[in-house]
């Protein structure tokens, strides 16, 4: 526990841990979530362009929007539509008479969260859509409001359809309908727009940056070893390297651990202090409609933060197992990055048993497979993905510990 | 306690760079000497058993000493010659770290580590981060940290390279102290410290263990072949070329030269007093 302890502190007090950690932090926290929140995507915009540095103010005033609505049915889906309509004829008037839009006018059609709406009324009523419109108007603006009924059958079909369309039939779109099943309707609906970028792009994307600081830390965990030029101290300890790489491992998971907490924390702290917690209960299924989990939206958060975690875990198995084999952190590095980044770049261009390996590699996968239908199959049995990729990537470092252990001993034996 | 080197041979392709060496090791301070690439750091890393020999066994009381693994390394303290360190570690953070690495429990850990920082004069840089510190300070701490497990078999590469005359003194008697009861090996190339201190002397050549023995034991081997000679200074750059030169001194227009020779090398060639340094000398000849 003392050598754990030391070697926790070794890390820590090195300058390139500090400043990862700081760049990473100031990245995510700062950057990824403040500027967000109160600038880049939040802000208010009132010529559908530029963004004003009110997010906070802006944010209550689209959750005070939402909030009438209740509940998801065909009236109130209508009577956000006739809403919207109403509000849009409004903008083009103005653009009409006085030559440019009120930007009171602008504020309020940003506001009605019609980017996630319109989402649903493509999913939902493609037929609808005119293909005339498209570039012209969105959706919402010109579809007949009388024929928007009928919303969870259609949800229903929506899934069927999309299946068919994927390929996934038979036992495989049994299992996932099994799965939809469990999603109950009527949904309860709060503004979705926070939810959708939570959800579908901060925690989704941590990974990715986790990844480039896990990699420059970790890589010279083991590596670093041989450029402070220890190894015949190290092996003449009592202790010797046995000890000392258990030691490295649990600061490798450790930091890992500490790397992410700061980061999470700093983010839901933010998330609290601008979405709050309204909408938490609602279905996933407000962002996506298609989307079969059986899962709100704090329970879709909470998933896709262990997935990094487990994911950032494993990660740090690889990039451990790569310091421990290479004398060199620089290639160390190198290569804990090709393990991340590689995959994540050649995915959507490789065939589909090939991507689905890629998604079970610590952090190369997404959390944000919650919204999807993919699934593995396994001996016979199909699993839905969100199930598999959480675990896999843990495991994958795990596996990495003994053969890490082994080849670091082999190594400073020389 | 007994340390018996069996035949220790360590080849590396076709170079040997320790060839079938034996000896026995009882509790005193040897003092390993040789130049450059003799074998002496090969050895004493196969003596840590962290170099495995290509022939040949070490045994500590009859033990092998890589069975004895872990009980061995507790016995064990080490300064290698190129001593790595962690540079953003102070001083006692370091020695706090290879403490808990010899398995030392964190109290005892403190005590031994303040204690070790006074003997090796650092106690007022005990806070200071060790890449502040020069060569010097630097040896100081890698011989503090060979002390932390107070070792019944200390190995000590080159431990006085960067120390000053007034360390190296301090050393010495720190050493000299510490030795009772326990073996002591130690190499450097600086002869009087071995002089001082070492109970024994262990002369490598080309990776052979070339003699052995007490200082006294060692300079009788070259008793009767150092002799001083007074000649012109003409004369002194023609016996440097053709003779074994150990020292030469300036006497107003003389200069006095201390020649290496089986026999006396000329008529007014007077024997004289043998050190420990002629004998190391005597003994590399062939390799000038």
């Amino acid at each position: 526990m003392e050598l754990f302890r030391l070697e926790h502190k070794k890390l820590w007090r090195k300058n390139s841990t500090r400043i990862c950690v700081l760049l990473c932090v100031f990245y995510c926290v700062v950057f990824g979530s403040f500027m967000i929140y109160q600038w880049i995507t939040y802000g208010s915009t009132d010529n559908f362009s530029s963004h004003n540095f009110d997010g906070y103010e802006n944010i209550r005033n689209c959750q005070a929007y939402s909030q009438k609505y209740g509940v998801l049915t065909d009236e109130s889906l209508q009577e956000w539509v006739t809403d919207f309509k109403s509000l849009y004829a409004q903008l083009r008037d103005e653009r009409k008479t006085q030559g440019a839009e009120n930007p009171e006018t602008v504020y309020r059609v940003n506001n009605s969260d019609m980017y996630t709406i319109n989402g649903w009324l493509k999913t939902l009523y493609p037929e609808l859509e005119r293909a005339d419109m498209l570039g012209v108007t969105v959706m919402s603006d010109y579809v007949e409001t009388e024929k928007l009924t009928g919303i969870y059958e259609r949800r229903e079909k929506a899934i069927d359809t999309f299946l068919e369309i994927s390929g996934q039939t038979g036992a495989e779109r049994d299992y996932l309908l099994r799965i939809n099943e469990r999603v109950k309707g009527p949904f309860s609906w709060k503004w979705t727009d926070g939810w959708s970028n939570v959800l579908g792009n901060a925690v989704s994307g941590l990974g990715t940056i986790l990844a480039l600081f896990l990699a420059v830390v970790l890589s010279a965990l083991f590596a670093g070893e041989w450029h402070d030029n220890t190894s015949a101290l190290l092996l003449t300890t009592r202790n010797g390297w046995k000890k000392l790489a258990t030691a490295k491992i649990l600061t490798g998971f450790a930091f890992t651990l500490e790397l992410f907490s700061m980061v999470a924390a700093g983010m839901i702290i933010l998330q609290l202090v601008y979405l709050g917690t309204e909408g938490w209960d609602m279905p996933i299924q407000m962002v996506k409609m298609i989307a079969i989990a059986p899962m709100n939206m704090l329970q879709a958060e909470i998933y896709e933060y262990a997935f990094t975690l487990l994911g950032a875990l494993g990660f740090a198995g690889v990039v451990m197992l790569f310091s421990a084999l290479s004398k060199n952190h620089v290639l160390a590095l190198l290569l804990s990055m090709a393990v991340a980044y590689g995959p994540m770049a050649v995915k959507n261009n490789v065939p589909v048993v090939l991507q689905q390996a890629f998604d079970l590699l610590p952090l190369v996968g997404s959390g944000a497979d919650v919204f999807r239908t993919n699934t593995f199959h396994l001996f016979g049995h199909y699993i839905w993905s969100p199930y598999l990729i959480i675990w896999v990537p843990l495991l994958i470092g795990v596996l990495c510990l003994k053969p890490a252990v082994k080849g670091w001993a082999r190594r400073m034996k020389g | 306690m007994e340390l018996s080197i069996d035949r220790l041979t360590k080849q590396y392709g076709r170079k040997i760079a320790v060839d079938c060496v034996s000896t026995v090791l009882k509790p005193g301070v040897y003092g390993l000497l040789g130049e450059n690439g003799a074998g002496k750091t090969t050895l004493m890393r196969m003596l840590c058993a962290i170099l495995e020999a290509t022939a040949g066994e070490v045994f500590l009381d009859g033990k092998e000493i890589c069975a004895l693994g872990a009980e061995y390394r507790d016995l064990l303290g080490y300064l290698p010659q190129d001593f790595g360190y962690y540079p953003n570690y102070t001083a006692k953070e370091f020695l706090l770290y290879m403490a808990a690495l010899k398995g030392i429990p964190r109290e005892e850990a403190e005590k031994r580590t303040d204690e070790l920082l006074e003997v090796v004069s650092l106690k007022e840089a005990a806070s200071k981060k060790v890449k502040t510190f020069s060569g010097g300070m630097k040896q100081r701490v890698g011989i503090a940290q060979a002390l932390l497990n107070q070792p019944k078999i200390l190995i000590l590469d080159e431990p006085t390279a960067g120390l000053d005359p007034k360390e190296r003194v301090r050393f010495r008697n720190l050493i000299s102290d510490y030795a009772a009861g326990r073996i002591v090996i130690l190499s450097t190339h600086i002869v009087s410290d071995i002089e001082a201190i070492a109970d024994k002397v262990l002369l490598m050549r080309g990776g052979k263990l070339v003699s052995q023995g007490t200082v006294p034991e060692l300079t009788k081997e070259a008793e009767g072949k150092v002799w001083e000679l007074s000649v012109s200074k003409m004369e002194a750059k023609a016996w440097q070329e053709k003779a074994a030169v150990a020292n030469l001194r300036h006497e107003g227009e003389q200069v006095v030269l201390r020649i290496l020779a089986d026999n006396k090398p000329a008529e007014e060639a007077m024997p004289c007093e043998t050190t420990l340094e002629d004998l190391y000398l005597y003994s590399m000849r062939g390799n000038k």
